[in-house]
């Protein structure tokens, strides 16, 4: 056996290890790349590659449908994060600071939706609108439209239950004596909530909220069953086109999409480092 | 005088286990009183209910004579200073010191002022703007200890506040808080599992095992004169020697030696006699011995050096007796295999039942 | 000091009064989330439950009377277990080639410096959090027969590719958008091991590879569950990467469920298919967390 020194010689086991990272690295960012390249491409036909243009990025920025559907997507999200964030952070607290009776079927009924396949999700809000609308119509004669509102609220509905499991997981590493501190320091219970839990677990919800905000924009399946005429989001409507095939305005769109989701990511990190504080205090001891 | 908390009758179930266990204890107003116990003992829990972090299953607890059980911890004049201090990991020094202030609402001139002057008493105050995880752990423990007495609570509460140091830092930091507490002349109420530190610091000690107050008084009393064997036990070195009661002044040990101790028992009685090791001089068989004292002859089996000390066990017909004898210059030592006698005070035996 | 007050000593009564007040904020707080989860979450799964039972008429509307089993009679169909079997294949075959190249990757990053770890893992980040349906039609272009990969073979001599609209295909998409699942949870299994453990084992004789049987894939066995039911749970019921990647005649289950809603207008049977699915996926994710119970 080698004793290890400063620099280790590689082992065999170590460079089939590297390779194979490399070779998974490969596949996660050649067809992300390809994609991005061809986004590019000036030709009509996706395959060929004539020379770099702007050209189908100012298609989509002129597609009337595109644009609606971003904005249906933005409004969509900004509303689903938002409330789902509110009540999942309190499903956590609930869960995680009380005891009460019945705690046990609220929290099966908080973590279920995580476990239901989207396509049942889908079915499931699809017969309970079409059959409450019927319901409300028979009722007081009013018949609303799917669209945004039961695209949102089916959104809500799923994201509630990743937010509560973000932030409870956040919850459950705080040490509780942090809030009897402030309780003990004459805080009362929404100034121990406003001036201590919340601060530190903000990480948490803003973890959540951002899993929220991706599940919401990246949904296909629930939206598509639940959304009306004319009111699709935007990865619903360009599963529509990719469907009907390949262009190079699906590329120009997704890779607006994935610069997206690259900036969320960014944003994110940028957040952690700033507070990557452990919300346990005596841990860390540095030399004085 | 008003005590400064005064428990009675207290009891708290957790489901059911007993954690603490009909409670009956008052503290003075200025007092450094100590909980001492092992852990699970009940003396955090009770310590707990006091600062209002528990409820009372039953029982009175007053603090200055106003009644506070199920008062939730903001609406009490105590402060606490956590195990492992609790300090805010977000906000600076001052900050955490400055909170419960805020939560008073009081004027920022005034926090800003009193902050100051915590932070002086703990000479902290080069570190208003750390954060805790910026302090060494000593540090982090004077600034929770500000931000306690900042509010210049009407008792103070300290939950093992001394464990996460080392050895050194908490010798020092006793003599630190003992010497704040004097200054401050606010009552200390002081948990610790810790027998040394409780003696060091505390005016009066409570000792507590499963959920019950076995003994409650100064630290000579508890350390000279243990009411019961397990705070004998507890507490310091101690030989545990079983006996029978023969009468007032007498008991008899295993191998029928009679020895004169006070024993408060009735005769016939099977109880423990507790001698601490250090109470006992070891003689020459032909040395003489001086009148009135306890002896009984053995043969040393086991000599350890300590430093400051030396420890011999002595076979006797008792049973093995641990001695401890000062490294004086000059002492004479006795070798493996020597016959001794082992003297002791009458006044130095403490009989307990069990 | 002494001032007289009304507060009583505290009996039993007193203190669980204190506590149900306790208990009745934490009911408050959990309200809202409960209310919106019964009404969008609960009662929509009990209307799959009694549409299940329903009737189809002959024009494809679901007739809330003369309840019946037929729609889970119909689920022993031949057809059915056809597709029930390929997506459950499919299922096991992503969720095994993902563990056998995630297990080396993941225990390749979690033993790196920390700033190295830290790099390699924001690299594995990226692609989990970009969006799913993106990063499936990547695929489709890659995979074209006048796409990319397709030039390349042909200008080295060979075939054009000819995968997209095949079960590889999807097999490569669901790989492809799941592997981040199952990297995570084997990283952060392997990185919070204690390596001394292996040091341990090795001091007792044993060669490296059985002081990875013996010690360190036991221990990261949490993360081997976990991951593969993030992965097999989802691409069981997957609808996106085969609808985009497969073919006519590669049905799956979650395409399956879908054109009973939006093609065949079978509510009835395709709430059955739906509830049949879930019951399978719950009873995974149960046995999940008992075997995680009994790892912990």
């Amino acid at each position: 056996m080698s004793i290890s020194t400063g620099v280790r010689p590689k082992s065999p086991t170590e460079r089939l290890l590297a390779a194979n990272s490399w070779l998974v690295y490969a596949f996660f960012y050649a067809p992300i790349l390809v994609l991005i390249v061809f986004s590019f491409n000036d030709n009509n036909n996706v395959g060929i590659w004539t020379e770099p243009s702007l050209r189908w990025y100012r298609a989509m920025v002129e597609n009337d449908d595109v644009l609606r559907a971003i904005r249906t997507s933005l409004i969509v999200a900004a509303v689903s994060t938002v409330i789902s964030t509110v009540l999942g952070t309190m499903a956590a607290l609930a869960l995680e600071r009380f005891r009460f009776r019945g705690q046990r079927v609220y929290d099966g009924l908080v973590y279920l939706p995580i476990i239901i396949p989207d396509v049942t999700m889908a079915v499931m809000l699809l017969l309970f609108f079409a059959q409450s609308f019927r319901i409300l119509d028979g009722l007081i004669g009013w018949s609303p439209n799917f669209g945004i509102g039961t695209i949102s609220l089916s959104h809500i509905a799923f994201n509630i239950s990743f937010v509560a499991v973000v932030v409870r997981a956040r919850l459950g590493q705080l040490d509780p004596r942090l809030e009897e501190a402030a309780a003990d320091l004459y805080a009362n219970q929404w100034q121990t909530f406003r001036r201590v839990t919340l601060p530190l677990i903000l990480p948490g919800v803003l973890g959540g909220a951002l899993l929220a905000l991706t599940l919401s924009l990246d949904d296909v399946v629930v939206t598509s069953f639940v959304a009306g005429p004319g009111s699709t989001t935007l990865p619903v409507y360009v599963f529509g086109l990719v469907r009907r095939g390949v262009t190079p305005l699906i590329n120009a769109v997704s890779t607006a999409m994935l610069v997206a989701s690259m900036i969320l990511v960014g944003i994110s990190l940028v957040f952690q480092r700033g507070t990557a504080s452990s919300p346990r205090v005596a841990e860390a001891h540095p030399p004085e | 005088m008003t005590d400064a908390v005064t428990l009675q009758g207290v009891t708290k179930q957790f489901g059911d286990v007993v954690a603490v266990c009909d409670l009956d204890l008052a503290i003075a107003d200025g007092e450094f009183f100590s909980l001492l116990g092992p852990s699970g003992c009940g003396k955090t829990t009770t310590l707990r209910m006091i600062a209002g972090f528990e409820f009372p299953t039953t029982g009175s607890l007053k603090i200055h004579g106003q009644e506070m059980g199920l008062e939730p911890p903001n609406k009490r004049p105590v402060n606490t200073v956590f195990q492992s201090y609790a300090l805010f990991p977000h906000m600076t020094v001052e900050e955490n010191v400055g909170f419960g202030l805020l939560m008073k609402k009081l004027g920022s001139a005034d926090i800003a002022e009193r902050v100051k002057r915590a932070l002086d008493m703990v000479q902290l105050t080069h570190r208003a703007a750390a954060t805790p995880k910026q302090l060494s752990g000593g540090q982090q423990q004077r600034v929770a200890l500000a931000r306690a007495l900042v509010n210049e609570p009407e008792v103070l509460l300290l939950d093992e506040p001394l464990g996460a140091l080392d050895l050194k830092l908490r010798q020092a930091m006793q003599l630190e808080l003992k010497d704040l507490q004097e200054r401050v002349g606010i009552t200390f109420i002081y948990v610790t599992h810790d027998q040394d530190e409780a003696l060091t610091m505390s005016d009066r000690i409570g000792v507590m095992n499963e959920g019950e107050l076995l003994q409650v008084g100064v630290p000579q009393e508890i350390y000279e004169h243990p009411t019961s064997r397990f705070v004998a036990d507890f507490i310091g070195e101690i030989n545990l020697l079983p006996a029978v009661v023969v009468d007032h002044e007498t008991v008899r040990l295993l191998g029928n030696h009679p020895i004169s101790a006070s024993t408060g028992a009735a005769s016939g009685n099977e109880v423990t006699v507790a001698i601490r090791p250090e109470r006992f001089e070891l003689y020459d068989l032909d040395e003489p011995i001086p009148e009135g004292m306890n002896r009984i002859e053995g043969t040393v089996s086991r000599r350890i050096y300590h430093g400051d000390v030396f420890y011999y066990d002595v076979d006797t017909p008792a049973g093995v007796i641990e001695a401890k004898e000062e490294n004086r210059p000059g002492v004479e030592l006795y070798e493996v295999g020597e016959r001794t006698i082992v003297v002791w005070a009458p006044a130095a035996t403490s009989v307990v039942q069990e | 000091m002494t001032a007289p007050t009304d507060r009583q000593a505290v009996t039993p009564e007193l203190e669980a009064a204190a506590e149900r007040a306790a208990s009745r904020r934490g009911v408050l707080i959990a309200l809202p989330s409960w209310a919106y989860l019964s009404l969008f979450f609960a009662i929509p799964l009990v209307i799959v439950l009694v549409y299940s039972f329903a009737t189809r008429s002959s024009t494809g509307l679901t007739q809330l009377r003369d309840w019946n089993l037929d729609s889970y009679a119909r689920l022993w169909d031949p057809l059915v277990g056809e597709i029930a079997l390929r997506s459950l294949l499919l299922a096991i075959a992503t969720t095994a080639i993902c563990l056998a190249v995630s297990y080396p990757f993941a225990y390749y990053i979690a033993t790196r410096g920390p700033t190295a770890r830290n790099i390699l893992l924001v690299l594995v980040m990226i692609p989990f959090w970009s969006n799913f349906l993106v990063r499936t039609y990547a695929w489709r272009v890659l995979l074209g027969t006048d796409g990319p990969l397709s030039q390349l073979t042909q200008a080295l001599g060979g075939e054009p590719i000819r995968l997209l609209f095949t079960n590889t295909a999807v097999l490569i998409g669901l790989v492809y958008g799941y592997l981040p699942f199952m990297v995570l949870p084997l990283y952060a299994a392997l990185e919070r091991m204690d390596w001394r453990l292996v040091e341990a084992a090795r001091d007792l004789y044993a060669d490296g590879w059985t002081a990875f049987r013996k010690v360190t894939w036991p221990l990261s066995r949490p993360g081997v569950i976990a991951g593969s039911i993030l992965v097999f749970i989802p691409t069981l019921g997957a609808y996106v990467t085969p609808a985009i990647l497969g073919g006519a005649r590669t049905t799956l289950l979650g395409d399956y469920i879908v054109s009973q809603f939006l093609a065949a207008r079978n509510q009835p049977f395709g709430s059955a298919l739906s509830i049949a699915v879930m019951s399978v996926m719950l009873a995974a994710t149960i046995l999940y967390f008992r075997s995680g119970a009994r790892n912990l």
